[in-house]
């Protein structure tokens, strides 16, 4: 279903680039080589541009995770780009304050207390929620535009700031810092560029590392099947003894460490210090695509991550191959995402003979945009 | 319906060769060498109707002079930056032009990674993490002397102030700057020494919003201007400064953009103090193609038509044009020299 989303939404994508004047095959073909290295004719470096994929996609596992928990247990997490922020505010801080301590003891502190601080940030929305009802869209909302101001204080006038005129943070100190796969080194010649610029780091170990315990909570764990029950019906789950309150909490505790965790990630392996390039970062609402995209399980989130992550990549060397706009990727994203909520696939499955599925055919256990998507999936009996 | 698949799978393939076919652009094999420039902008983007926009003039109008190829790729976000400067030089592009001082870490790494590539920056430097110039000998760094943009917007207020031409005329004008740094300064500093100049009495008033970005900050500040009694008020702060033009709008008083030619910005602007873009992305270009790239600063300013300034929505009197051009060609010839520091 999601595969025929995407299917679907490249080839409007297509149609529109051929409308207003563009050559969608030249368009499509500069995305490839940017996205995963595939056919590039311009000189671009097949290796570079995977590299560059990668660099993306490891933020959007993790906080893709962080989204889709707990769409699990019914709520929507659109709090994960605050979330991000507030784990890079501490990695940070704690990577400077702390920055001549040892790499073994330096690197767990940041990067637990940027889970630490992004659990916190989603867990004012969870309590909220589980208190007094307040709903979690309009919180992690606000909660997003604290950090991001919080964040332009702590770094324009803030404590944080380097120097007057600046907007940024002092670097992290080096034992607070994931390393690269390949060698920093601006000499060392790999794949025919210097291995500098191949900036992937062991982020992603832990990037996977999110995604698979992500499936083990949710499936193997006590607390998954109770943040399942809860996503499925708070008021059976109440029945079989589940407390709906405390799982609630719980969910979005873990959710925002892991996108916290996101946020480290991205200083301790890319950025090593808090820069005003975080005023407009929006991997955290990238993410709500992936967790939808994923339906919800750990390898679906992957996947999903790394289409996301190359057409991010790719969208550049798209507007300079093929001089078509990189805007065009954001209109992609958006008609997938819109491809899937309005569940066209499904509506065009069931105009056809022979193709015409069952309504009962959503997998057993609901995809986590379910309550979204069950009325569209199932249609109206005619009468 | 396993035979449609592959039909489809065929289709597919074909597609994709087509696609291939199409992409592989014949290079240029001439007897000339045909130069590669790359632009970068910053998450501006091309429309932002002043330094990314201007670039862009600056690299078109190189490209039709000396027949250069050139590419352009936008930067989405800050993420962005290190991976598009190094798509160009991994290319090897003989010159990668960075669009404003947002870009200076991202290229400050990436031409330490290429030390044979060229690279320019408009507005600041090859950086390290803490901003430290890293004094890469490919890097150049576009500058420019914004206090003689400001002295020629200075005299217009000045001499307007003076002759009781003004909306208020109690003898007091002022500017609003974004950041307390340097290029904002350059401005303000040309400004007020102008218009003392012309007008030794006047009073300017000066004040800082502390953004860029959002317009009802700097209108806050521009209002308490006003009260004040300014009636030409100088924006110094990007995209925050259309809250200056629009406050001196609403008041009915007259205002300067900056940068960029601003006359559509708002009916208050009279005049706009500019940073001419377009002239450095040029004068970098033909540097690379003549084989004259020199590391380090390249100023622009009045001096090599790189400052300037443009007459917006209203007519000047013969005598105001008439001091302007004077001022110009003295600052041109060198025989006055407005100040850098706020004075």
């Amino acid at each position: 279903m999601p595969l025929g989303s995407v299917l679907l939404a490249f080839v409007v994508d297509g149609l529109l680039v051929g409308v207003t004047g563009g050559n969608p095959f030249a368009a499509y073909g500069a995305l490839l080589c940017g996205g995963f290295g595939f056919i590039c004719t311009q000189g671009e470096n097949p290796v570079l541009q995977i590299s560059n994929t990668i660099v993306f996609v490891i933020p959007l596992i993790t906080t893709g995770v962080a989204v889709a928990l707990p769409f699990r247990a019914g709520l929507f997490n659109i709090g994960a780009e605050g979330q991000l922020l507030a784990g890079a505010i501490a990695c940070t801080a704690i990577g400077i304050k702390f920055s001549s301590l040892p790499s073994p003891i330096l690197l767990p502190m940041v990067l637990i207390g940027g889970m630490v601080a992004g659990a916190l940030w989603a867990g004012v929305a969870g309590v909220l929620k589980a208190t007094i009802g307040a709903h979690e869209v309009v919180t992690t909302i606000m909660m997003n535009y604290v950090a991001q101001w919080f964040l332009r204080y702590l770094i324009v006038g803030g404590p944080l700031q380097l120097a007057p005129g600046t907007s940024k943070s002092s670097p992290i100190g080096a034992g607070a810092r994931l390393a690269t796969v390949l060698p920093n080194d601006n000499t060392l010649i790999i794949f025919g560029l210097p291995s500098s610029v191949y900036r992937v780091h062991t982020g992603l170990l832990i990037a996977l590392a999110a995604a698979a315990i992500f499936a083990f909570l949710l499936w193997r764990t006590s607390l998954g099947y109770e943040i399942r029950a809860v996503g499925q019906s708070q008021k059976a789950a109440r029945y079989a003894g589940v407390s709906v309150r405390r799982t609630i909490i719980v969910t979005m505790l873990i959710a925002g460490a892991f996108s916290g965790l996101a946020g480290a990630t991205e200083i301790a392996g890319v950025d090593h210090n808090l820069t005003d390039k975080y005023f407009s970062d929006s991997t955290g609402f990238d993410a709500i695509a992936v967790a939808l995209l994923g339906l919800g399980s750990g390898v679906g989130i992957v996947l999903a991550a790394i289409l996301f992550g190359a057409l991010h990549a790719g969208g550049s060397v798209m507007q300079a191959d093929a001089n078509i706009s990189g805007n065009l990727v954001f209109i992609l994203q958006a008609l997938i995402l819109f491809s899937i909520a309005a569940n066209f696939v499904g509506a065009i499955r069931q105009r056809i003979p022979g193709l015409a599925r069952p309504p009962t055919a959503l997998p057993p256990e609901m995809p986590p945009a379910a309550p979204m998507m069950t009325e569209a999936a199932v249609p109206p009996v005619e009468s | 319906m396993a035979h449609k698949r592959l039909k489809f799978l065929g289709v597919a393939a074909a597609v994709l060769m087509v696609a291939m076919a199409c992409g592989g652009s014949p290079s240029g094999g001439g007897g000339t060498k045909q130069y590669k420039i790359g632009l970068v902008t910053d998450i501006g983007g091309l429309n932002d109707k002043s330094f990314n926009h201007l670039a862009y003039v600056g690299l078109e109008k190189a490209k039709s002079d000396f027949g250069i190829v050139d590419s352009v790729t936008e930067s989405h976000s800050g993420n962005d930056y290190v991976p598009n400067l190094t798509s160009f030089a991994s290319k090897n592009y003989d010159l990668v032009i960075g669009v404003g001082f947002l870009m200076q870490e991202a290229v400050g790494t990436v031409s330490g990674t290429f030390p044979n590539i060229h690279f320019a920056i408009i507005d600041g430097a090859g950086t390290d993490s803490t901003g430290k110039d890293l004094q890469h000998t490919n890097v150049q760094s576009l500058f420019f002397k914004e206090q003689d943009a400001g002295a020629m917007v200075g005299v217009i207020s000045g001499m307007l102030e003076k002759q009781g031409k003004a909306k208020k005329n109690k003898g007091v004008i002022s500017a609003v700057g974004g950041v307390s740094i340097p290029p904002v300064n350059h401005y303000i500093a040309g400004y007020k020494w102008a218009a003392t100049m012309e007008d030794p009495g006047i009073k300017v008033e000066v004040g800082y919003s502390n953004d860029f970005t959002d317009p009802a900050k700097c209108q806050g500040v521009a209002k308490g201007q006003i009260n004040d009694g300014s009636d030409i008020l100088f924006q110094v702060a990007g995209g925050c400064g259309l809250g200056v033009l629009q406050a001196a709008g609403q008041a009915g008083l007259y205002s300067i953009g900056v940068d960029a030619d601003q006359k559509a910005a708002d009916p208050s602007v009279i005049a706009s103090a500019l940073k001419k873009v377009d002239v450095a992305t040029y004068t970098a270009i033909q540097n690379v193609v003549k084989g004259q790239f020199k590391s380090g600063a390249l100023t622009f300013s009045i001096a090599n038509d790189g400052a300037g300034y443009a007459v917006d929505n209203l007519t000047l009197p013969a005598d105001i044009q008439a001091e302007l051009k004077t001022v110009q060609d003295k600052i041109k010839a060198g025989t006055l020299t407005p100040p850098a520091d706020i004075p």
